[in-house]
């Protein structure tokens, strides 16, 4: 058969309907009498962006932009608590590297956060594994955790080096037991907002402790994302939005300083493996 | 073993690679290979891109026919998202090099772009081992596919805009011309586009060309996708150049009633608790 001849030779658009306007549910913008480019006010779920300024904090509008609603006073201080927590993932953290390299190397300041935003998205204990957090939260919960730990540890394949991750925001750090992480989420626990979820991580955590794993960063955000009804598929945005002033402060740290203010690993250490 | 950190000692401070560095006052070296030496003014620059991404230095019609693909995945057309991403970061005077890289990341997508190709690889993969095991065509359409509007949704087969695809003809004439044979990938391909044709009006899209062509010359989906990482960002950067160059905020400039806002109304804003 010719190529003209074939299925695909012949080319036609195709009768989708395309909207004309893109919709939103979550902002609107009034335009100014004289001119319709020009917004006179802007609403926020149908709160005057104004009055928002005026009577609600940052944490207030960021569950209203996502949740649709103002949260109550106890969701607001959990949600504060959770940013708290996580505003820095640390200077050791890959993503901070990032940006850490990014700054040293005088990276235009303004793409120093997508680049360690970006790094952050990875599924190793990163934003890539919080909806299959969420979600495997969602499901576990109706069940006692016990049960599905043990489950998991019959069924889990070990690896022979490096850390286990036997769900999604459990396992090991560095082979042990995340001291940060256990601390933060029994802090988190005592909030009168924490729910199923983060009671369920918790008792999901105690169940590994002897196999020498718990608690994840990213597990602790997934189950309070879980318990303030996050929609898993914004989980990622919600934690690099929580991650970014840390990763930010600290590429920016760097930027004025010279090159030789970072490790430049020697050749006698930088071992090539590969033989031709 | 609980607290045992001798796994990250041994990596304390060293770097071990798979691939290869520099050593500095001895050369460039990538798999072996001197890079300076070896590759550069004797190789073309997307055989050491696949072996970059493979570990393998493909011969230079392969990697020929890999690099067609690339002017095949890269128009200048700001209306694909991918590129429109460009032109809007070309409208606000963003760099070229962030307005690549951010219409390029937008194709790490499950809709269109370059993450599909793991899928499309690892159907057409699949459904060979299904044929050789005396699976019919239709068998292998209708099981265990998803079906979408009484269709089956088929990773490398139908498209979104438009019926058909004209890089699958581009293509073949390149196949052709670097004297490249239709594998056991390709023949099964186009036996079900044939059946999707004749029963659902659908046809192969060039992410199921490019699929069972790089099955039959053994490489995986992860692979493709490696090798692609970068594919439609050409196009991107031309889109990006023709909005940067004209008068800023002028690309597909947006009046308040050009939203459609559907949510709840006014309301006044209680104090907190």
């Amino acid at each position: 058969m010719s190529s003209s001849a074939k299925p695909s030779a012949q080319v036609r658009k195709r009768d989708d309907v395309y909207v004309k306007r893109t919709a939103t549910r979550l902002w609107q913008e009034l335009p100014a009498a004289d001119n319709a480019y020009i917004t006179a006010q802007s609403r926020c779920h149908g709160y005057d962006l104004m009055q928002l300024m005026q009577k609600r904090s940052f944490v207030d509008v960021l569950y209203l932009l996502f949740r649709g609603e103002l949260p109550t006073a106890d969701e607001a201080s959990l949600l504060e608590a959770l940013m708290v927590a996580f505003i820095n993932p640390g200077p050791r953290h890959p993503a901070t590297r990032a940006a850490m390299n990014a700054g040293i190397g005088k990276t235009d300041p303004g793409l120093i956060l997508p680049i360690a935003l970006t790094t952050l998205s990875g599924k190793h204990n990163g934003a890539g594994s919080l909806e299959e957090g969420m979600r495997f939260l969602r499901q576990q919960q109706r069940k006692p955790a016990q049960d599905t730990a043990r489950q998991l540890l019959t069924t889990i394949e070990w690896p022979a080096e490096g850390d286990c991750n036997i769900a999604p925001g459990f396992g090991s750090h560095y082979s042990g037991i995340d001291n940060m992480s256990q601390q933060i989420a029994g802090h988190l626990l005592q909030m009168p907002a924490a729910g199923t979820a983060l009671s369920w991580g918790q008792q999901f955590a105690r169940a590994l402790a002897e196999e020498g794993m718990g608690w994840l960063t990213t597990g602790i955000v997934a189950a309070v994302l879980t318990d303030l009804g996050f929609q898993p598929r914004a989980a990622a945005g919600i934690y690099q939005i929580i991650s970014a002033p840390g990763l930010f402060a600290h590429g920016v740290e760097l930027a004025n300083k010279p090159m030789t203010a970072m490790p430049f690993i020697a050749d006698e250490d930088y071992q090539i493996e590969y033989e031709k | 073993m609980k607290n045992n950190t001798g796994f990250w000692d041994q990596r304390r401070g060293k770097i071990f690679s798979s691939k290869g560095g520099w050593k500095i006052g001895q050369g460039i070296f990538n798999h072996g290979y001197s890079m300076m030496d070896d590759f550069v003014g004797k190789t073309s620059y997307m055989q050491v891109v696949m072996l970059n991404a493979t570990g393998r230095l493909p011969e230079r019609p392969l990697a020929d026919w890999v690099e067609a693909v690339f002017i095949c995945l890269s128009w200048p057309d700001p209306r694909i998202w991918c590129n429109q991403i460009g032109a809007l970061a070309g409208t606000m005077q963003t760099s070229a090099m962030a307005a690549t890289c951010a219409g390029t990341l937008a194709t790490d997508a499950r809709a269109y772009g370059v993450r599909p190709l793991i899928e499309g690889l690892a159907f057409i993969q699949h459904a060979c081992l299904d044929s050789q095991a005396g699976k019919s065509i239709e068998e292998i359409v209708l099981s265990g596919n998803r079906v979408r509007r009484g269709k089956p949704e088929i990773m490398g087969y139908a498209r979104p805009i438009a019926k058909g695809d004209e890089r699958i003809a581009a293509m073949e004439r390149v196949t052709e011309q670097l004297d490249f044979d239709i594998g056991e990938h390709l023949t099964l391909a186009y036996r079900i586009e044939d059946y999707l044709a004749t029963n659902y009006n659908e046809s192969m899209n060039i992410n199921g060309y490019v699929s069972a062509f790089l099955s039959d010359q053994g490489f995986t989906g992860e692979e493709a996708y490696r090798m692609y990482a970068t594919l439609v960002s050409s196009g991107v950067t031309a889109c990006y150049v023709d909005t940067r160059d004209k008068i800023p905020n002028s690309f597909l400039p947006l009046r308040c009633d050009d939203i459609d806002y559907q949510g709840v109304v006014a309301r006044d804003v209680p104090d907190r608790n």
